[in-house]
């Protein structure tokens, strides 16, 4: 076991030392693309619904049908970031750059042969927007809280105004797949909507403007995506897109077997692309081997676990967990925590040390003048010491100033890494005299108590699905739903909040990307000043394919390697 | 065969029944009780999405007036509507019944051919070979069925001769199969070699012996039809469990049945689909047990005769 640990280090070093991030380097299997062949990817859940917009269609599984099968008016390249026209051909910008003018792409038809109009853009936003939908993509769609205003002066012209300044400005419309109105209109309009496009609904009868048919349907078994032959992008050589004949995604709920599969040769691809740490060392042998799989190393994840602690009011009153309060408790735990011995007991050496939520894989985004939490144990004794928290009884433990021991509850995900993390937070607290309870729940009940604010702190993460601030407000903003320490605030708590509430508004309305930088390195100073929620480690992501699979461009954000499935092709 | 009495076949039917309601009630009732519910999926998300599709589930309203309503279409074989597949249960759980019966059957097969005439054998003489096949079923019973699923898997994936995963020909069925099987055949073998053993010391059939039957014959034909009694009973309750699915087969093996459907509607708090599937078990753990009665009454004549 030593030894293997030992054996992935090294390779993690080697790797870090000589390895990049896909966009420094030729995509994974360079090679000419030849039009044909099939690909097999696994999915981890079944799809409770094939419509993106209704309630359930936020699972990974919708997602990814979503991402092969529809379309949005731009596309956000997951490796660079950056806006590309996709249904919409160019836009015009507005001098106060809030009113964009999309001209749609000529010839575009759906999967069915119907043409794309400006009709069918107008039809997805007024459904995403309408409460009796209560779609689960509105929220993504508004800014400050409002919805976009969406006309077409004519059939091939949309234009789209934001209700306030926002310095992403389209790049919101990369979450919203046009759909075909003649197709879903008479369910809109009986109020059925919900029901429109369910897992029972024929294979194949559903049009979409993506590379990809769903042609097939077995539940718990697979889905059949076949070639779009109306699909409208071409490479640059002039070929129809997409390269691949059809995708075969089945269904495999357990990573294991998955891993199995893919050490076996029968799948290509993982569609929840991320690999587990164990899982990390087997496939990076098979791809030094025989180099039946190829691995491509992007460095720390954008999303990160997190502690965070429940200060709402509420909690503040509860006895005995006052001290959660204080910004010093905050920081001694950040001191107390050993990162590197999470990074290699939990994570066998693929993970990075972070300290904020904002981590060194979004290179746009991070600052390294956010405050560092290095392990200082004398550091982390002596903030507990300077708010009373002191060993009274000579115990080893903490007590405050009635007596009381110093101890709280985190409430974290069961049969799941981060319960390991949580274990070694807990061994590591008790050496600086904190005594940790831990909750290990299923997800649904660990939601239930965050809900109720039943909690005193709880270890989670979130995954990221933009790297632009402007589009996690609801993460940043004390106003916000996943503002997860004090959600939903109608006036912010503290001083901090409301600074950091300014500064995300500035830097939502700025004008130049230097100037958003400047101030969202202040935000993260600030969070990491008061510290409501502690990062310690990013996980490593590391993408495997199949050695036939050819033109992947994994990113960092989901989905990993089908955002760009229409390049996907075999290598012969 | 012997015909079982009517009122013996009524009362098992009643019994299956009230076996029925009351695990799907129980079901519907812990799946409410258990914190958290369909919609509470995440952490933040919008509550005016969330109040609005608890509406639409009628989560809103107290369970007392959910349960009325879920069982009065139960009665009409209406077993509602799953909350995250938006399809009526029924159709859902006949789907992956099928597969489950498949997979189940597939098991019970096997593990009979394996686990019977290994247990007559190592229940009616000494050897190599009886020893051997007592250690082979210890080191079988010993195993979690998790252990047995992953090392099948693994020989699989690195011989490459059977499929893995997933549902195909018939040599999909193999992997799956065997994980049930060879715990189970292992099972049987104990209780056969008992059995058989206890069988071998009747008095009629030690006077058969001493009248100078051959030993094969007083084994295999003699002693084996006594011993089948009490492994009769145990049947019942064994092909009641396979039919209602192993969950950790089912998961590994990428199976489609009744038992990994359970977990997702278990994972997701999908409260009608919880009781749909746990209806489903129900059914067959009473059909499991009416067949193994069969059986025994075509064996033993007493059983289910009138007054039985």
């Amino acid at each position: 076991m030593v030894r293997r640990i030992a054996a992935v280090l090294v390779l993690s070093a080697a790797i870090a030392a000589c390895g990049g991030r896909s966009e420094d380097r030729p995509p994974a299997n360079a090679s000419v693309p030849v039009r044909g062949g099939s690909l097999v990817a696994s999915l981890r859940s079944e799809p409770a619904t094939f419509n993106r917009l209704v309630n359930g269609g936020n699972s990974s599984a919708t997602d990814a049908i979503t991402e092969l099968t529809q379309a949005t008016l731009v596309r956000v390249n997951r490796v660079t970031g950056t806006i590309e026209p996709a249904l919409a051909e160019r836009w015009s910008v507005s001098p106060d750059g809030r009113t964009f003018t999309l001209s749609l792409r000529k010839g575009v038809t759906f999967s069915d042969g119907v043409p794309l109009s400006a009709d069918d853009v107008l039809f997805s936003f007024a459904v995403v927007y309408d409460p009796k939908v209560a779609s689960v993509l509105a929220a993504s769609l508004e800014v400050r809280n409002k919805p976009l205003r969406v006309t077409a002066p004519d059939s091939e012209t949309v234009v789209i105004t934001l209700p306030a300044p926002f310095a992403p400005g389209l790049a919101l419309l990369d979450n919203l797949p046009i759909l075909p109105k003649h197709q879903l209109e008479a369910a809109y309009a009986a109020g059925k909507f919900q029901d429109a496009w369910n897992v029972s609904t024929p294979p194949g009868s559903m049009a979409g403007l993506g590379p990809f048919v769903l042609t097939g349907y077995e539940p718990g078994q697979r889905l059949t995506f076949t070639r779009n032959p109306h699909y409208w992008r071409r490479d640059a050589s002039g070929i129809q897109l997409p390269y691949l004949d059809s995708i075969s995604m089945e269904i495999v709920a357990s990573q294991d077997a998955e891993l199995l599969r893919m050490q076996a040769g029968s799948i290509d691809l993982m569609t929840q692309a991320d690999l587990r740490p164990q899982d990390y060392a087997s496939l990076k042998r098979l791809a030094q081997g025989d180099g039946a799989v190829h691995l491509t190393e992007l460095g720390p994840a954008v999303d990160a676990n997190m502690l965070w602690f429940n200060l709402t009011r509420a909690a503040a009153s509860r006895p005995g967990k006052s001290f959660v309060q204080r910004a010093e408790f905050r920081q001694a735990i950040s001191y107390a925590v050993d990162r590197d011995a999470i990074v290699s007991s939990v994570y066998l050496g693929a993970a990075t040390p972070i300290d904020g939520p904002v981590t060194p894989g979004n290179r746009t985004w991070y600052s390294d003048r956010a405050p560092k939490y290095p392990y200082d144990v004398a550091r982390a004794t002596a903030l507990l010491a300077a708010i009373g928290l002191v060993d009274r009884n000579g115990d080893g433990m903490l007590e405050d100033a009635s007596g009381a021991r110093v101890r709280f509850t985190i409430l974290t995900q069961a049969n799941h890494i981060r319960g390991r993390v949580v274990t070694v937070l807990q061994e590591q607290l008790r050496q600086v005299g904190i005594a940790v309870d831990i909750a290990a729940l299923d997800p649904r009940s660990m939601f239930q108590r965050f809900a109720a604010g039943d909690y005193d702190a709880m270890y989670y993460g979130f995954q990221a699905s933009s790297l632009d601030p402007a589009n996690n407000l609801d993460f940043w903003l004390s106003s916000g739903s996943a503002h997860v320490w004090n959600a939903g605030q109608t006036q912010p708590a503290t001083p901090w909040e409301r600074q950091i509430d300014d500064l995300m508004q500035q830097q939502m309305a700025a004008a130049s990307l230097t100037e958003r930088q400047r101030l969202f390195a202040d935000v993260q100073r600030v969070f990491g000043e008061n510290l409501p929620a502690i990062c310690f480690v990013a996980p490593n992501v590391a993408i495997a394919t199949s050695a036939r699979v050819g033109g992947a461009q994994p990113a960092l954000l989901d989905p990993k390697v089908l955002w760009a499935s229409d390049q996907l092709f075999l290598i012969r | 065969m012997p015909a079982l009495s009517s009122s013996f076949i009524a009362r098992r039917i009643l019994a299956a029944a009230a076996l029925v309601f009351v695990v799907s009630s129980a079901a519907l009732a812990l799946a409410d009780l258990a914190p958290g519910d369909y919609v509470t999926a995440t952490i933040g998300g919008d509550p005016a999405v969330a109040a609005a599709e608890r509406q639409r589930l009628h989560l809103d309203r107290p369970f007392a007036e959910r349960y009325r309503h879920w069982i009065g279409r139960a009665l009409t074989m209406d077993l509602g509507e799953s909350f995250q597949y938006r399809r009526p249960v029924l159709g859902l759980v006949r789907e992956r019944a099928g597969n489950t019966a498949m997979l189940a059957l597939a098991a019970l097969i096997l593990a009979t051919l394996l686990g019977i005439p290994a247990g007559i054998v190592s229940g009616s003489g000494g050897g190599i070979a009886a020893r051997v096949i007592r250690i082979t079923s210890l080191v079988l019973l010993a195993m979690p069925p998790l252990v047995t699923s992953f090392v099948l898997l693994t020989i699989a994936a690195r011989t490459r001769w059977l499929p893995i995963a997933g549902m195909g020909g018939i040599t999909h069925l193999v992997v799956p199969a065997l994980s049930l099987a060879l715990p189970l055949a292992a099972m049987l073998e104990r209780l056969q070699s008992e059995a058989i053993s206890d069988a071998l010391e009747r008095t009629h059939i030690l006077a058969a012996a001493a009248r100078g039957i051959p030993r094969r014959r007083l084994v295999w034909h003699h002693a084996w039809r006594v011993s089948l009694g009490p492994l009769l009973g145990v049947y019942g309750v064994v092909i009641g469990s396979l039919f209602s699915g192993s969950f950790v087969v089912e998961v590994i093996a990428s199976w489609p049945g009744l038992a990994s459907l359970m977990r997702d509607a278990l994972m997701t708090r999908d409260a009608p689909l919880v009781a749909g599937c746990s209806a489903a078990g129900a059914v067959f753990l009473a059909a499991g047990v009416l067949v193994a009665d069969l059986a025994h009454a075509a064996l033993d004549p007493r059983v289910g005769a009138p007054g039985a």
